[in-house]
C-alpha cells in the first residue's frame, strides 16, 4: 500500500520517512528473529503470563475500514484485525503470501472466453469476532462494496483486473459467493500479482449488516472484525488496543496477546517515549537526530526495505527552450527531452542521500524502484537501461566516479542549444525555472540543492513551496515547471509506477498527452520482437506508451508483461520528464527487548508473533 | 444588576451573534477559495468516485446552497460529518478534544492565575527586594521562552533522563507535564500584570486615607489593594481563557495529547471543511463569550465602571 494520503501528509510536514529496498542493509531485528516464529509461537502461548507490547506508527487513522483506508500505519492496524483470503508471512528472509480465510490459492481455469475463474474454498469454523459466522457472502459484499464507485475508495481500482469492474460504477464485478464456504472471482486476465491483492487490506471482507453503521469502524463496540486480533479499545488521538481474538481460526499461533497502538504524528514525542522505554516500537525518528541515533543505538535503528522512488518531474507541456528558438512542434519536444535529460546529470545523488537525506536511501537510476522483482528473482531496476551496453544499471550512472563525465557530458549537451560562456562556464541564457515542492524541511533542502547544482551551470532556479493539498492541486493542473514527487508501490509489480503515466490517469502529474502535447508526435515504439504487432514510429504519446500499457495489462505471461514493461520504462525515460533521485527506505526503532517482529516493504509491520522479554 | 447592566448585556449578546455569524460567512468563502480539495491525495481517485463522494456530501451543490444549508445546520447545532474521518461527526470530534484540552487549559489557567497573583502581589509589596527582582528574571524568562523549548526541555528532563513522569499525554499523570508547560507564560504575565497594577494602586490616595485611618496592613491588601489592581488581569484572563482551552498546538504535539489543538491545522491542510468550521466557531464562539465575561466581570470588580 501506497503512503498514501496520511503517510504523505506526514512527510509534507517534514517528517522524514521511508526508504530503501535494502532488505540487506535492513539488519532488521524482525530478519534476525523471524524464523523462530513457530517455535516461540507454541511456547509462548501456553506457559508465560499474558504479552503486550505498545508501538507508534503515526497519528490517528483517517479510517480503518479495510476498503477505505489508504494509509500504510491503518494498514497495519487491519492486517492485525481482519484476515483475508490470503496473508503475508515471513519465511526465512523471504516475504510469501500464505492463504488465511481461504484453505489454499489455487491457480485460475482458463475460461476459454478471454477471462479467468479464482476458486476459492474458507476453512471450516470461521467466525467473525462477535461469534457470527463468516461465509463467502461476506467476501462477495465486501468486495463489491470495495469496488463500487459509490463508496469511493482510493484503492477501489486494485479491482479493475476483475471481470465487470468499470470506472464509472456502471457495472458490478463479477465476484460469487457459489455456497457459504465457496467464492469464485473471475478476472480478465491472469494477474501476476493476485494473491498478493488478496492479502491487501480492499480485499477483506467486512459483513454488511456491520458496515451499514457508517461510524462502525470509529468505535470498538461496532468493530467487528475477523482477524488474528480484535479492537477493545479507541481513545481518539490516543491509542487503539486490541487484543487476540479467540475465534481466530490459528489463535494458537498467536503470540503476542495485546497490542497498544499509541497515536501521535510528533517523532520528538515517539523518540522520548521509545526512549524512556514506554514503547517498543516507534516508525519515525526526528530528521535531525538520525546520525546520532544511528550511533546511539546500532541495534535498535533499523532501515528497512520499501518500494518506492523519490524523484522530479518536469511538466512536458512547459517550454525550456531559449528565447529566440525556432524549433517547434516534434523537433522542440525531442530537444527538450535531450535538455531535460542532461539536466539529470547534473545531480549528485550521492550527496543527496548522504548528507541531506541520511536515512540509507539507495541513488536512483531508473524510475522503477528497487525491490520490485522480476520471475526470474533478480530486480527490476538492475535490468532497466542496458547495462550490457552501459556498464552501468538503469539510464545513467550514478556512481559518485561518474560524477565528472555525467558532468560534461550534460554541458556538452546544453551547449547545442543555449549560449554559453567559456569565461565563466555559465550559460547564458537558459530561461530561469521554477522548482515547486511541498513546505517540509526535507523537500526544501533538497530542492536547494538541485537548485544549486544547476546554478554552477548559470541555470536560475527559484524555489517555490506550497501547503501539501495546493501542492498536489497545482501538480495534478500542470500549472509548474518543476516538481517534487515521490510514489511507494501498492503491490510489488513494476505497473504500479508504469502505469500512472498513460495519458488519462490521475497522477500523470508530467502532463502526458494532454493539452500540446497529446499531438506530438515524437515516440516511437516496437514490441515485435516480443511476438506482438505493436510497432509505432513517430507516434504520439497514447499511441505508443499507452498502447504498451494495455498490452502489459492483457498480458498473462509475466516474463513478456516484464519485457514489456522495461519497453515502457525505456520510453518513459527516454522524455527526461522524470529526473529519479533514490529509492525510498522505511526507518524505524525497536526494542532489543522485542522478539519475532518483521516488516514487508510494501511498510506493513507485523507484531502477531512478537514476545517482549 | 441594574436594568441598564442587562440592557448592555442583552446588547452585547447580539453583537456576539452577529460576529459570529461574520466569522462563519468569512471562513467559509475564504476556505472554499483556497485550492485543494478534500478528497486528494498523492494517488488520484477515478472522477466517478469523486463525483460520488462530492454527491455524498453536498460538494456538488453551488456554492450559496451549500453556505445556506450550512448555516441551516449549524443554527442546529448540527455541523455535519468529518470529510477526512468518514463516519465521524465534527461534533463529535470536537468534544472528544475539547475533553482534554478544556481540561488540560482549565487547570493550567487555574494554577497560573493563583501562582501569578500571589507572586506578583509579593512581588510589588516587596518591592526592589531580592525576591522581587528574582520573580521578574524568572518570570521575564518564561514570557519570553517559547513553550515549544520550555516543553521540550521539561520532557527531556522529566520524561527522559530522570522518567519521573510519562512523555506521552494519554498515559496516567501524562498531563503534568503538559499544564506546566502551559501555565508557566500565563503564570509570568499574570504575575508581572499584577505586579504593575498593584504598584499603581498601592500609590493611590485612597490606600493612603485607608492607612491613615488605620486599617490594618492586611485589610489595606486584601480589601482595597487586591481588588482593583486585579481590573488589568481580569482584561487578560477572558480571551486567555478561550485560547488556552481551545487547545495550544505546540504542547499538544510536543507531548501527544489527544486534544482539539492539532485540528486547527489538520483540519485546513486536509481541507476538511465542515471541521474547520467547526473549530473556527468553537474558537470564535469562546472569544466572544470570555471578552463579554470579562466587561461584565469589570462591573462587578469595580462598580464605577460604566458598561454604556
Amino acid at each position: 500500500m501506497s503512503n498514501l494520503t496520511r503517510r504523505d501528509m506526514l512527510r509534507a510536514f517534514g517528517v522524514v520517512s521511508a526508504t530503501s529496498m535494502l532488505a540487506a542493509c535492513g539488519g532488521s531485528n524482525g530478519g534476525s528473529n523471524g524464523g523462530d516464529n513457530a517455535d516461540g509461537a507454541a511456547d509462548g502461548g501456553e506457559a508465560a503470563a499474558a504479552q503486550s507490547i505498545a508501538v507508534c506508527l503515526s497519528s490517528e487513522p483517517d479510517n480503518i475500514d479495510p476498503a477505505l483506508n489508504s494509509a500504510v500505519d491503518g494498514a497495519t492496524m487491519i492486517v492485525h484485525l481482519f484476515a483475508g483470503l490470503a496473508k503475508w508471512e515471513k519465511d526465512g528472509e523471504a516475504f510469501v503470501i500464505a492463504p488465511d480465510c481461504a484453505t489454499e490459492l489455487p491457480e485460475p481455469v482458463d475460461n476459454g472466453d478471454g477471462t479467468y475463474t479464482y476458486t476459492y474454498t474458507l476453512r471450516d469454523g470461521l467466525k467473525w469476532s462477535d461469534g457470527q459466522d463468516l461465509t463467502a457472502a461476506d467476501f462477495e459484499f465486501a468486495m463489491k462494496r470495495a469496488s463500487s464507485a459509490d463508496l469511493g475508495a482510493d484503492y477501489g481500482y486494485l479491482y479493475e483486473v476483475v471481470d465487470g469492474y468499470s470506472e464509472d460504477g456502471s457495472s458490478e464485478i463479477n465476484v460469487t459467493a457459489v455456497d457459504e464456504k465457496t467464492l469464485q472471482i473471475v478476472t480478465t486476465v491472469v494477474v501476476p500479482y493476485w494473491d498478493e491483492l488478496l492479502a491487501f487490506p480492499t480485499f477483506f471482507p467486512v459483513r454488511e449488516d456491520v458496515v451499514a453503521n457508517e461510524a462502525w469502524a470509529t468505535d470498538p463496540s461496532t468493530y467487528i472484525s475477523n482477524g488474528a486480533y480484535t479492537m477493545t479499545g479507541w481513545d481518539h488521538n490516543s491509542v487503539i488496543t486490541v487484543e487476540k481474538n479467540p475465534n481466530y481460526y490459528d489463535a494458537d499461533a498467536i503470540t503476542m496477546d495485546k497490542i497498544e497502538f499509541y497515536l501521535s504524528d510528533d517523532a520528538n514525542n515517539m523518540l522520548a517515549n521509545f526512549e524512556n522505554g514506554t514503547w517498543q516500537l516507534i516508525d519515525d525518528v526526528p530528521t535531525n537526530e538520525i546520525a546520532a541515533l544511528k550511533e546511539k543505538y546500532p541495534e535498535e535503528f533499523v532501515v528497512a526495505g520499501q518500494i518506492g522512488t523519490y524523484y522530479v518531474n518536469w511538466n512536458v507541456n512547459k517550454n525550456i527552450l531559449p528565447a529566440g528558438s525556432t524549433l517547434t512542434g516534434v523537433e522542440a519536444e525531442n530537444a527538450r527531452a535531450e535538455i531535460r535529460r542532461a539536466i539529470g546529470l547534473l545531480f549528485d545523488r550521492n550527496y543527496i542521500v548522504e548528507e541531506i537525506g541520511q536515512a540509507g536511501q539507495v541513488p536512483a537510476s531508473s524510475f522503477v524502484s528497487m525491490g520490485l522483482t522480476e520471475p526470474d528473482g533478480s530486480e527490476f531496476y538492475e535490468n532497466a537501461g542496458d547495462a550490457a551496453a552501459n556498464g552501468y544499471v538503469g539510464y545513467y550512472d550514478v556512481s559518485a566516479d561518474a560524477l565528472e563525465s555525467n558532468f560534461n557530458q550534460a554541458v556538452e549537451t546544453l551547449k547545442k542549444y543555449y549560449t554559453f560562456d567559456e569565461a565563466t562556464g555559465m550559460f547564458t541564457d537558459f530561461p530561469t525555472i521554477d522548482y515547486l515542492y511541498n513546505t517540509s524541511e526535507g523537500h526544501k533542502a533538497i530542492g536547494e540543492y538541485l537548485a544549486s547544482a544547476l546554478a554552477q551551470v548559470g541555470i536560475t532556479m527559484n524555489l517555490e513551496n506550497q501547503e501539501w493539498n495546493t501542492f498536489l492541486n497545482t501538480r495534478k493542473a500542470g500549472d509548474y515547471t518543476v516538481a517534487r514527487n515521490g510514489w511507494l508501490c501498492d503491490y510489488n509489480d513494476p505497473i504500479s509506477m508504469l502505469d500512472m503515466w498513460v495519458s488519462n490517469s490521475g497522477n500523470n502529474d508530467c502532463q502526458f498527452g494532454k493539452g500540446d502535447h497529446a499531438s506530438v508526435a515524437a515516440y516511437s515504439i516496437d514490441c515485435t520482437d516480443l511476438g506482438y504487432d505493436l510497432k509505432v514510429e513517430n507516434g504520439t504519446w497514447a499511441d505508443t506508451f499507452d498502447a504498451v500499457i494495455a498490452l502489459v495489462k492483457s498480458e498473462g505471461d509475466n516474463s513478456k508483461r516484464m519485457a514489456l514493461m522495461h519497453k515502457a520504462e525505456d520510453l518513459l525515460m527516454s522524455t527526461g520528464a522524470i529526473c529519479p533521485l533514490y529509492f525510498y527506505t522505511d526507518l524505524y526503532m525497536i526494542s532489543q527487548s522485542v522478539q519475532g517482529f518483521f516488516s514487508i516493504p510494501l511498510g506493513y509491520k507485523f507484531f502477531h508473533y512478537t514476545t517482549v522479554a | 444588576m441594574d436594568s441598564k447592566t442587562l440592557r448592555y448585556i442583552a446588547k452585547r449578546i447580539v453583537m456576539a451573534i452577529v460576529t459570529l455569524w461574520a466569522v462563519i460567512t468569512v471562513t467559509f468563502f475564504v476556505m472554499k477559495a483556497v485550492p485543494g480539495d478534500p478528497f486528494a491525495s498523492e494517488k488520484a481517485v477515478t472522477p466517478a468516485a469523486r463525483a460520488a463522494l462530492e454527491a455524498k456530501y453536498g460538494l456538488d451543490k453551488p456554492l450559496m446552497e451549500q453556505y445556506k444549508n450550512y448555516l441551516v445546520g449549524a443554527l442546529h447545532f448540527d455541523f455535519g460529518p468529518s470529510l477526512k474521518v468518514r463516519g465521524r461527526e465534527v461534533t463529535a470530534i470536537i468534544l472528544d478534544g475539547m475533553r482534554t484540552s478544556a481540561k488540560l487549559g482549565i487547570i493550567a489557567l487555574l494554577i497560573a492565575t493563583v501562582t501569578g497573583i500571589v507572586l506578583g502581589s509579593i512581588a510589588a509589596l516587596r518591592r526592589n527586594t531580592i525576591f522581587d527582582k528574582f520573580i521578574m528574571v524568572i518570570t521575564t524568562a518564561f514570557v519570553s521562552m517559547p513553550s515549544f523549548i520550555m516543553g521540550s526541555l521539561l520532557l527531556i528532563l522529566f520524561a527522559i533522563k530522570l522518567k519521573w513522569l510519562p512523555a506521552n499525554g494519554a498515559q496516567p499523570g501524562g498531563l503534568i507535564l503538559p499544564v506546566i508547560t502551559l501555565s508557566l507564560y500565563p503564570m509570568s504575565y499574570i504575575t508581572r500584570l499584577t505586579r504593575s497594577s498593584m504598584l499603581d494602586v498601592l500609590g493611590q490616595d485612597y490606600i493612603r486615607t485607608a492607612k491613615a485611618k488605620g486599617v490594618s496592613e492586611r485589610n489595606v491588601i486584601m480589601k482595597h489593594a487586591l481588588k482593583n489592581s486585579l481590573i488589568p488581569v481580569i482584561t487578560y484572563f477572558g480571551p486567555e481563557l478561550a485560547y488556552i482551552v481551545t487547545g495550544s498546538l505546540v504542547v499538544e504535539q510536543i507531548f501527544a495529547v489527544p486534544g482539539i489543538g492539532r485540528y486547527f491545522v489538520s483540519s485546513i491542510t486536509g481541507r476538511d471543511y465542515p471541521l474547520i468550521m467547526g473549530t473556527t466557531i468553537v474558537l470564535a464562539s469562546l472569544i466572544v463569550i470570555m471578552n463579554l465575561v470579562s466587561d461584565i466581570m469589570y462591573k462587578v470588580v469595580d462598580p464605577r465602571i460604566n458598561l454604556e
